[in-house]
């Protein structure tokens, strides 16, 4: 039997599916990425550092702010570049603005319509009108914090080595002080509305990797953990990521020691459940999720709880700011050659970026790892595992769940391919 | 009669680009559901999963035609739509992924893929150059603002003008401090406004995402970005090539000046 799935809409990029059984048995399950190829680490070669950092926001319009600030940080490690106390505060609270804007575009828009076998979000809407204003009030809030710093939402402006361009006004995280409360309540209705929904049941056995910081429920940086066992710099991790590319597409697919692995909330959720903030932890005691759990429909839980520990964060971030006050910074540093690695938690997983810089500042070599071209291994081994399991449903259900587990994974084509 | 047979039906499609022009749209948030009241949504892959419409009153098309699907898919698009929307930088010029036209594009994805079999490797040309566009949205990403206002224009019986005037019009009445006199290697005077000044205004000079001003003598400002600002040819090439403002500059600007590439590159 023939599963062909030729588009998959309602994720980022363009991706059909196939599989082949025969009696009960998988013989393929992938993928087929219908993205071209932008070739953008070639492309990033011969230029400046100054400049490409705002080459590959264009990466994602989804994620833009943490290709933005990961190609920066691995040029500031490059440049052995250490940029201000206030400079690294301001990047992290765009990161909470990065995930709850890309989260709840994921959960209410992407993934929820799979659990009601619903074509159409602006159905959904009609559904669940309350629900739909708290995924507006959320993303919009993200919006606001990156707008507040970067100067736009899409593809920011302000971000540069070493610091901001314009630091921003105090006047707008008084704004954003003003909505924290709201902002916060919605993410935890989202949060009960998600633990009430009904995820399949699909236990399987996965590496997973993400960041981990002491202390900290680690987003923005960190040391590369696998499994909650092995801990190992980014530096050292990067370049063990074997990238293969299978005939038929552009996308490079990851494996670590010959294994895939899973990126992404799912992960970090195992690793830093402790490491959440009050109210985030008590919702993850509240929705009784067993750790480490090794059901990817998780995934999108997961990204609920996030949801709240980011705006809890934000809230943190933000009160520290007012109280310090913004403090006028011009980064200086001296151009100088050298290889710098960096990772950062994007909202589906850890994003990679490796510089090596000559003396005059320009790009020799890039590359860059995104969460889905890590992620997308293991999503088709899973569908392999899981296509045997919907054994008894129909053609059409079967297809449905499909969609349902790729959807999970929140994956971005348009990253995986760049 | 049926209420949705008069509401025109209407479609956003991407090629290959970042999606962030979509995004952009559906950041409009309240403001886009209220819209999609009068319309009918035929094809939004970021927000539904229906099969799609034979013919669309307007399709709104985002990313650079890069593979063959994009193209026949562009194509078949054209046929089967009355008015065709070009939105974002990819569309209307090329985007970022035609900075490959300034290099050896070969060598480029010789360095990305040890095996290039069956990837696609064309020129990026905009969208214009393969089938008629009857109107362009700018920027990277688009403004959303000035989408809903054309979009509403459309809705009204009305091809929407964005008035020719440089970004420095709106630069100034944000009374901001002009970055070129500050020494930075700002477009603006060249380049369509209507972007209300972004990237000026957050102290980033302007890249040029929205295109040239119609008429605009790009040959005659790179000569004062030369002999008035002291910039070097090749750093206003790279901010030059970013959107592709280098092809106004010069006919075929690769052939006349070699295409970039370093020296150390081959591995």
């Amino acid at each position: 039997m023939k599963i062909q799935i030729d588009h998959i809409a309602k994720i980022e990029g363009h991706a059909g599916f196939v599989a082949d059984l025969v009696g009960g048995d998988v013989i393929k399950a992938r993928l087929n990425v219908l993205e071209g190829a932008r070739l953008l680490e070639g492309i990033l070669r011969g230029r400046s550092f100054e400049e490409v950092s705002s080459i590959t926001a264009r990466i994602c319009g989804v994620c833009p702010v943490v290709h933005t600030l990961t190609s920066l940080k691995a040029i500031e490690s490059a440049m052995k570049i250490y940029p201000s106390k206030q400079t690294i505060l301001l990047r992290r609270l765009m990161m909470d603005g990065q995930l709850l804007n890309s989260h709840a575009l994921h959960l209410f828009f992407f993934s929820l319509s799979d659990f009601f076998g619903e074509k159409d979000d602006l159905r959904l809407i009609g559904k669940y009108p309350e629900r739909a204003k708290d995924a507006l009030l959320i993303r919009e809030f993200g919006n606001k914090i990156i707008e507040a710093i970067g100067g736009r939402s899409i593809h920011p402006l302000t971000p540069q080595v070493g610091g901001f361009k314009k630091m921003p006004s105090e006047e707008a995280f008084k704004n954003l002080a003003g909505q924290i409360k709201k902002v916060l309540a919605a993410t935890e209705k989202m949060a009960v509305f998600f633990s009430h929904l009904k995820y399949p049941d699909f236990e399987r056995r996965c590496n997973f990797v993400g960041l981990n910081l002491p202390g900290q429920y680690a987003i923005c940086e960190g040391i590369i953990r696998v499994n909650g066992e092995k801990s190992m710099r980014i530096a050292d991790f990067m370049p063990q990521i074997i990238e293969a590319r299978i005939p038929g597409d552009a996308v490079k697919r990851s494996k670590w020691r010959s294994e895939p692995y899973m990126v992404g909330a799912l992960a970090r959720l195992n690793f830093n459940a402790e490491k959440l903030k009050p109210r985030a932890k008590k919702m993850f005691s509240r929705v009784k999720l067993n750790l480490p759990t090794q059901n990817p429909f998780y995934n999108i839980l997961a990204q609920a709880i996030e949801m709240i520990h980011c705006a809890e964060e934000a809230e943190e971030l933000i009160g520290e700011i007012l109280e310090n006050g913004i403090e006028e910074e011009r980064p200086s540093f001296k151009i100088q050659a050298g290889k710098g690695f960096a990772a950062m938690e994007a909202p589906r997983g850890t994003l990679f970026y490796c510089y090596d810089i000559n003396d005059e500042g320009m790009i020799e070599d890039a590359n860059i790892i995104t969460p889905t071209s890590q992620n997308l291994g293991r999503l088709e081994a899973d569908l392999k595992e899981y296509l045997p399991k919907l054994e008894m449903k129909s053609r059409k259900e079967k297809e449905e769940k499909i969609k349902m587990l790729v959807r999970a994974y929140d994956p971005c084509l348009t990253c995986a391919t760049h | 009669m049926k209420k949705n047979i008069l509401k025109p039906s209407i479609a956003v499609v991407s090629l290959t680009c970042c999606e962030g022009c979509q995004v952009a749209i559906l950041d409009l948030g309240a403001r886009f559901l209220e819209l999609t009241a009068n319309v009918k949504i035929g094809d939004f892959s970021l927000l539904e999963d229906k099969p799609e419409e034979a013919e669309y009153d307007i399709v709104f098309v985002e990313g650079t035609p890069l593979t063959a699907e994009n193209v026949s898919r562009l194509k078949d698009l054209r046929e089967r739509s009355k008015f065709l929307v070009t939105i974002g930088a990819c569309a209307c010029l090329g985007g970022i992924a035609e900075l490959k036209n300034y290099q050896d594009k070969e060598q480029r994805l010789k360095y990305v893929y040890k095996n290039v079999e069956g990837i696609e490797n064309p020129d990026i040309e905009p969208v214009k150059n393969y089938v008629k566009v009857d109107l362009e949205i700018p920027g990277c990403p688009i403004n959303n603002e000035e989408f809903l206002w054309a979009v509403k224009e459309l809705l009204a019986g009305v091809v929407p003008k964005i008035p020719q005037r440089p970004i420095c019009y709106e630069c100034q009445l944000k009374q901001n401090e002009c970055l070129l006199q500050k020494g930075l290697p700002c477009l603006g005077p060249s380049i369509l406004g209507g972007c209300g000044a972004t990237c000026p205004s957050n102290n980033y000079p302007c890249d040029g995402c929205r295109g040239p001003l119609r008429g605009a003598n790009i040959n005659n400002f790179n000569e004062s970005l030369r002999n008035i600002y002291g910039w070097s040819q090749q750093e206003i090439d790279l901010i030059m090539q970013r959107f592709g403002m280098l092809d106004d500059s010069y006919p075929s600007p690769p052939s006349i000046r070699g295409k970039m590439e370093i020296k150390k590159i081959e591995k």
